[in-house]
Formats: C-alpha cells, structure tokens, sequence
C-alpha cells in the first residue's frame, strides 16, 4: 500500500466513524422523542384510571385512543431503531451485491428527521425496481447520505427532494431531483482532501451537478478495489 | 394565581398530551407546534413560562429562546429536548434559559421547574415595579 493509499484510507475510516456516529446520534434523538411520547401517553392512561377510581364517569374508548395511540409511536421507534440495526449491519461485507432501491430507502429512513427539521419531505417513489451494484455497502450509505445533504440546502419550492435510480452498464445512476440553482460546488463534498471525496475515489463513483434539470446525479459501478484487497 | 405557561415543540402528540396532564393539575396552558408562532404568542400574551423544544424546523429552540430574552427579560424558559449536548445545554444557560432538561422527562421535574421559574418571574417583576416606584418618587419629589 502506498503512502497516498494510507492516507486516503485513513480519510475513508475517520468519515465512515464520523458518519456512523452522526447517524447514531440522530437516531437516538428521535428514539427519544418517541419515548417522551409514550412517557407523556402513558402517563395521561395513569391520570384518567386515577380519575376513573375517584369516581369519575370516563368514557373507556379515551383509554382504548389513547393506547392506540402508544403503539403507532412504538411501531415508529421499531422503524427507525431497524434501520439503525440495518446500518450497522451494512460493515458485515466490504463487497456484495446491493439493492439499491433498499440502500436508498435506508439512506432516505435515516435521513428523515435531517429533513424534516429544513421543513423537506425525501420521496423515494422514483426508485425503480432490480437496480443493483456490487460495491462496498456501508461505504455506499455513506455516500448516498453525502449525496442527501449537498442536495437538502438547494430543494426548490416544492420542498420535496424526489430520489430516482435507474440502471447503467454494471452499476447504477442515482437522481437527486428538485433542486434549484445547483453547481459544481455543490457536488465537491468538502473538497479534494474531505474523507466523501475518499470513497468517492475508492468506490469509483462520479457526482455531477445538472443545472437544467436541477438535480444531482451520482452514478457508481461494480466496485473493483474489494477483489485485489488492497483495502484490508 | 395559576401558572402561565407556552408548550412549544414541534411534536404535536407530545405537546398536546403534555398540555393535558399540566391542565389537570391546575396550570393554565398553551401550545405552539412552531418557534415562529410561540414568537407571536410571547408578543400577545403574558406567560409566567415557556418550555421549549430545541430542535424544530424553522426558528429552533435556541433561536427562539434568544428572540423571547430580548423581547420580554421577565418570561422564564425552560428547554425540553431530546437532542441534550452539554455544549447545547450550556448555551442555553448562557442565552438565558433557567432550566435544559432532558425526554423523556417526568412530570414532577418539569412541574418543579415551571414552579421555580414563575417564582423567579415574580421576583424580577416586583424588583422592575419597585425600581418604577423608587423613580416616580425621585423625579416627582413629593
């Protein structure tokens, strides 16, 4: 491994612990305000018992609302804690066959809360079905996540970022739709030296800007670095 | 005299819930599910307290806590949030905020809070009523 190669590697490893770590955290936030929900339903279910056992005349299909009510937010919490559980198993392979309509839509789960705080709905509507690439799967997450954020500050008036996939040779081409004013600066992820442009290189992915069609267009291939090793 | 307090957070089943069990025991609340609309709220309306979210979409928790210090010093804030840092918390003390608790919270801490905020409210509006006697004595010299 060449000098260049470590220090590319190094900037690889030091963004995926920066980018696991973001996502970790964000996922816990959200764990939490999902608990807080349930704390504050479960406590209301305690207040009407108690009014209840005061002698207090309530009708029982508040209780029946109301422990509805905590289990949509326990199948939300079950949501996003399966797609942390997913990413963390994305680093069982450094090489496989992905799906990337499920890695998209993985991203796009994560991504959700990102989203919604700049007041931006993520449709995934546009991915199509049997698209796939052979690469590195956490690597891949992880650019498709850097994808999400040069896209989140240039999303147009519809306040939606639509996310396309379509098929190319032996890999696939990602469209990050809707954007407004978008350029080349927008696609440098931080620069020669930032650890995206890293696993840009080492994935051989490409991101292009498309002021016309205002849209970010990340196209990646079937990954060759996996079979000589040289990451190991 | 009740307590007089804005629930802002931007999670409406948490807000609402909240605001219900603080009614029951006998506060009188409002609720906001924007930073925005709690501004407006500040502006037409005289509370004792407001707990805040940190993270909402648009003006956020510390953005609006700032804008509330600067228009009424007097309204006492609370932060209640889910994205707790040490770095955010202490930048909200800094901004001015009495308390920074964590979700989920129990109702006991955040009623204590409120309770410890409009008693602090009621200490700086009769400091303010009583520097207003003292200067109405001075220049009327009666």
């Amino acid at each position: 491994m060449t000098t260049t190669n470590a220090e590319c590697w190094r900037s690889v490893s030091d963004e995926g612990l920066r980018f696991f770590g973001e996502m970790s955290a964000s996922v816990s936030h959200e764990i939490r305000n999902k608990l807080a929900v349930i704390n504050e339903k479960a406590g209301l279910v305690q207040d009407i018992a108690a009014a209840m056992k005061s002698g207090r005349s309530i009708d029982p299909e508040r209780l029946e609302v109301q422990a509805g009510k905590i289990i949509d937010q326990i199948r939300q919490a079950n949501r996003i804690v399966g797609a942390l559980g997913r990413l963390g198993h994305s680093v069982d392979a450094s090489q496989t066959s992905i799906n990337m309509t499920k890695l998209v839509g993985l991203v796009a789960e994560l991504y959700g809360r990102k989203a919604s705080q700049a007041e931006i709905t993520i449709d995934t509507t546009g991915l199509a079905d049997g698209v796939s690439v052979i690469t590195n799967p956490f690597l891949l997450v992880d650019l498709i996540g850097a994808c999400i954020d040069a896209s989140l500050p240039r999303v147009d008036g519809s306040r939606i970022l639509a996310i396309a996939s379509e098929p190319s040779g032996d890999g696939a081409i990602v469209r990050f739709q809707h954007l407004e004013g978008v350029n080349d600066s927008d696609v440098q992820l931080g620069g020669e030296a930032s650890g995206a442009r890293a696993i840009l290189a080492v994935l051989g992915g490409r991101m292009t800007a498309d002021r016309e069609r205002g849209e970010i267009v990340f196209e990646v291939s079937d990954c060759q670095y996996c079979d000589s090793g040289s990451h190991q | 005299m009740n307590e007089k307090v804005l629930l802002v957070d931007d999670e409406e089943e948490f807000v609402e819930t909240l605001a219900e069990r603080m009614r029951t025991r006998g506060m009188d609340v409002s609720t906001s599910n924007s930073g925005a609309n709690a501004l407006q709220l500040v502006d037409d309306e005289d509370f004792d307290v407001v707990v805040l979210d940190l993270k909402m979409p648009g003006v956020d928790g510390l953005e609006a806590l700032k804008r509330i210090k600067r228009r009424r010093p007097d309204i006492q804030v609370v932060l209640l949030t889910g994205y707790a840092t040490v770095e955010k918390g202490v930048e909200a003390i800094k901004e001015g905020a009495l308390e920074f608790l964590e979700k989920p919270v129990d109702l006991s801490s955040l009623t204590d809070a409120i309770h410890k905020a409009r008693a602090t409210k009621m200490v700086l509006v009769e400091k303010e009523i009583e520097e207003r006697i003292k200067d109405i004595l001075h220049h009327r010299g009666w």
